[in-house]
């Protein structure tokens, strides 16, 4: 269906990396709800987000566990073609549409529920994007400094455009290279919401003429939506980028880091598969399947593999 | 007052017939803390055996040198108070707001260490199994909202706020420290979905839905100013304790050199969730 270019800027490749991952993998395989998908935290309930790092992180081996998730993503996606943030949640959608596109993309599912999904999407908009908003926030409300003209998608319907959504919804329109004029407006808003010292935190870079500090995973997911490194906020975000992940010690984040270093092609990214490698190692259970299985992606990409956050078809 | 206060919202009534609160001196975050909120918490003889006991710190963003989070030398100190109490259970619980890397604050904030080193278990709230709950107030007209089981299951809960001013609320105390146990995972970091239902108005119902038994506040060390990230530090030596809600947030506003009636969610919650006043023991 569509084929992902392997990074080979990796001269080396640590075999002890592949055992990592397998272990990863079957850790995460054997987690796996009966009824297909994956709980987040101590829950007992598939949630999307959960579902689709893993989905993403398991390899053929475990085939099942990767067919029950599929169906899992199949069965809850909603009828206006928007999937819940878990199984049983009510119906009006959320981000995680963009998020099971991507999945269900990289695990080469049938097309149908992809063009659902993609109708919704493209539907959905942050709140500024409406007139009467745009107005108030460009003359009463300025305590956030954002430009409204410039807006994304939000978490959830009828709120406001933030970085993580948005970025996740750009990764998932270029990916199917669709929608440009949504792309644009949507890149546009993620360059007008950099943080003054680099980087992107949740949503804003200056709130009441104070400026906040980014946040990694936020900064990583930021940079995976823009293809190349050319303009300065992106060149900045990955200055940024590589300072924050030498004082990181959370596999999360660091999983996040690494996937955006490899599509950027920095050399940081060894170091931080090392870090990420070490923090795995030491910390004794992490029971948290969305980072073992954002690790495992990680893990994967660095490997030379496919990197499904990755943009080009 | 807006319109939407006008009308009772509410259809019952959790006032206390008399509001405890306790003001204890501390000058600064040590160990010696322990023994200061044990002693304190006796003079309340609270009801606690047996149970379990959730705390709710307020843990947002680390920025050194700012004091932003509720000290984690104090949620040690009231974890252990409880267990010498005689709670069968104590854990710690919070949904940050904007930050997604729940495990990443907990480190850097230091929070890690002292759970570690006291055998406390934490839960990251925005990620927990959720119970469709429907309010017991109707302020924001949200109807229900989707909580986590951990929160809902436990028999004892306290709010335990870092002491700040707050640019959209005025402050930011026991009753809005509550926003944190509504997940991330269902209404977005920040979670976006109560600001525009208005965030005075979600206080109130979240508080009425999930009335915190207790307040531990750290007051110790305060924000002023630009709060609830970028204000400034200020000394005031004090921990406060109270059994009721609005009486401690009454309290710690005056302060702070607020007037109660002026912050919307503590003037209303007087009406239905606590006291304006509490006997200061």
């Amino acid at each position: 269906m569509y084929e992902v270019s392997s990074t080979d800027f990796l001269s080396e490749k640590p075999h002890f990396l592949m055992g990592l991952l397998k272990d990863l993998q079957m850790e995460i395989s054997k987690h796996s709800l009966h009824s297909g998908g994956w709980p987040s935290g101590n829950g007992k309930t598939a949630a999307i987000e959960t579902t689709c790092y893993a989905l993403m992180a398991l390899g053929g081996d475990q085939g099942l566990a990767r067919q029950n998730a599929i169906d899992l993503l199949l069965r809850t996606q909603n009828s206006n073609g928007s999937w819940p943030a878990f199984e049983g949640d009510d119906p009006e959608g959320c981000w995680t549409t963009a998020l099971g596109m991507i999945a269900l993309r990289y695990a080469q599912s049938s097309p149908t529920p992809l063009d659902k999904a993609l109708l919704w999407l493209l539907d959905n908009k942050g709140r500024e994007g409406h007139w009467l908003w745009k107005w108030k926030f460009r003359t009463v409300d300025r305590a956030v400094l954002f430009d409204p003209d410039k807006y994304g998608w939000s978490w959830f319907p009828g709120t406001v455009s933030w970085v993580i959504p948005t970025a996740i919804s750009l990764i998932a329109l270029k990916q199917i290279a669709r929608a440009t004029a949504r792309i644009e407006l949507g890149t546009e808003m993620l360059l007008d919401r950099t943080c003054p010292q680099g980087g992107w935190n949740a949503g804003n870079g200056i709130v009441f003429g104070a400026p906040l500090t980014p946040h990694i995973d936020a900064t990583a997911i930021a940079l995976l939506a823009f293809p190349k490194a050319a303009e300065p906020a992106v060149m900045r975000g990955l200055s940024w980028l590589q300072q924050a992940c030498n004082k990181c010690s959370s596999a999360y984040s660091l999983a996040w880091s690494v996937l955006a270093f490899s599509v950027h092609k920095d050399p940081t990214r060894d170091h931080c598969v090392e870090k990420l490698r070490s923090v795995l190692s030491s910390q004794t259970s992490i029971s948290n399947i969305e980072t073992l299985s954002l690790s495992a992606i990680a893990i994967n990409a660095a490997e030379g593999n496919a990197n499904p956050f990755q943009l080009v078809i | 007052m807006t319109l939407r206060f006008q009308q009772q919202k509410y259809s019952r009534d959790f006032r206390p017939k008399h509001s405890r609160v306790s003001i204890l001196n501390a000058e600064h975050y040590s160990d010696k803390l322990d023994e200061l909120v044990y002693q304190g918490l006796r003079l309340f003889k609270l009801e606690v055996r047996g149970k379990s006991v959730l705390l709710k710190p307020n843990i947002v963003e680390y920025i050194p040198g700012r004091p932003v989070n509720t000290d984690p030398q104090l949620i040690g100190a009231a974890a252990e108070a409880f267990l010498r109490l005689g709670a069968a259970s104590v854990t710690v619980a919070e949904g940050p707001g904007h930050h997604r890397d729940t495990v990443l604050l907990v480190h850097e904030t230091g929070l890690a260490d002292q759970l570690q080193h006291r055998n406390i278990s934490f839960v990251d709230l925005n990620r927990d199994e959720l119970v469709k709950t429907k309010l017991q107030a109707n302020y924001s007209g949200l109807g229900h909202l989707w909580l986590p089981r951990t929160v809902l299951a436990s028999e004892f809960i306290v709010s335990m706020p870092k002491v700040k001013t707050h640019h959209w609320t005025g402050v930011t105390l026991s009753m809005k420290n509550m926003f944190g146990i509504v997940p991330g995972s269902r209404y977005g970091w920040p979670k976006n979905v109560l600001h525009w239902a208005g965030i005075h108005e979600s206080i109130l119902d979240i508080c009425a839905t999930v009335r915190p038994n207790f307040v531990i506040a750290d007051g110790i060390i305060v924000m002023e100013g630009d709060g609830p990230l970028n204000g400034t530090a200020k000394h005031l030596h004090t921990i406060l304790l109270s059994d009721d809600p609005v009486a401690a947030d009454s309290t710690l506003a005056r302060l702070l050199g607020s007037e109660p009636s002026d912050i919307k969610h503590i003037q209303e919650g007087g009406r239905f969730i606590g006291n304006h006043q509490g006997v200061v023991l």
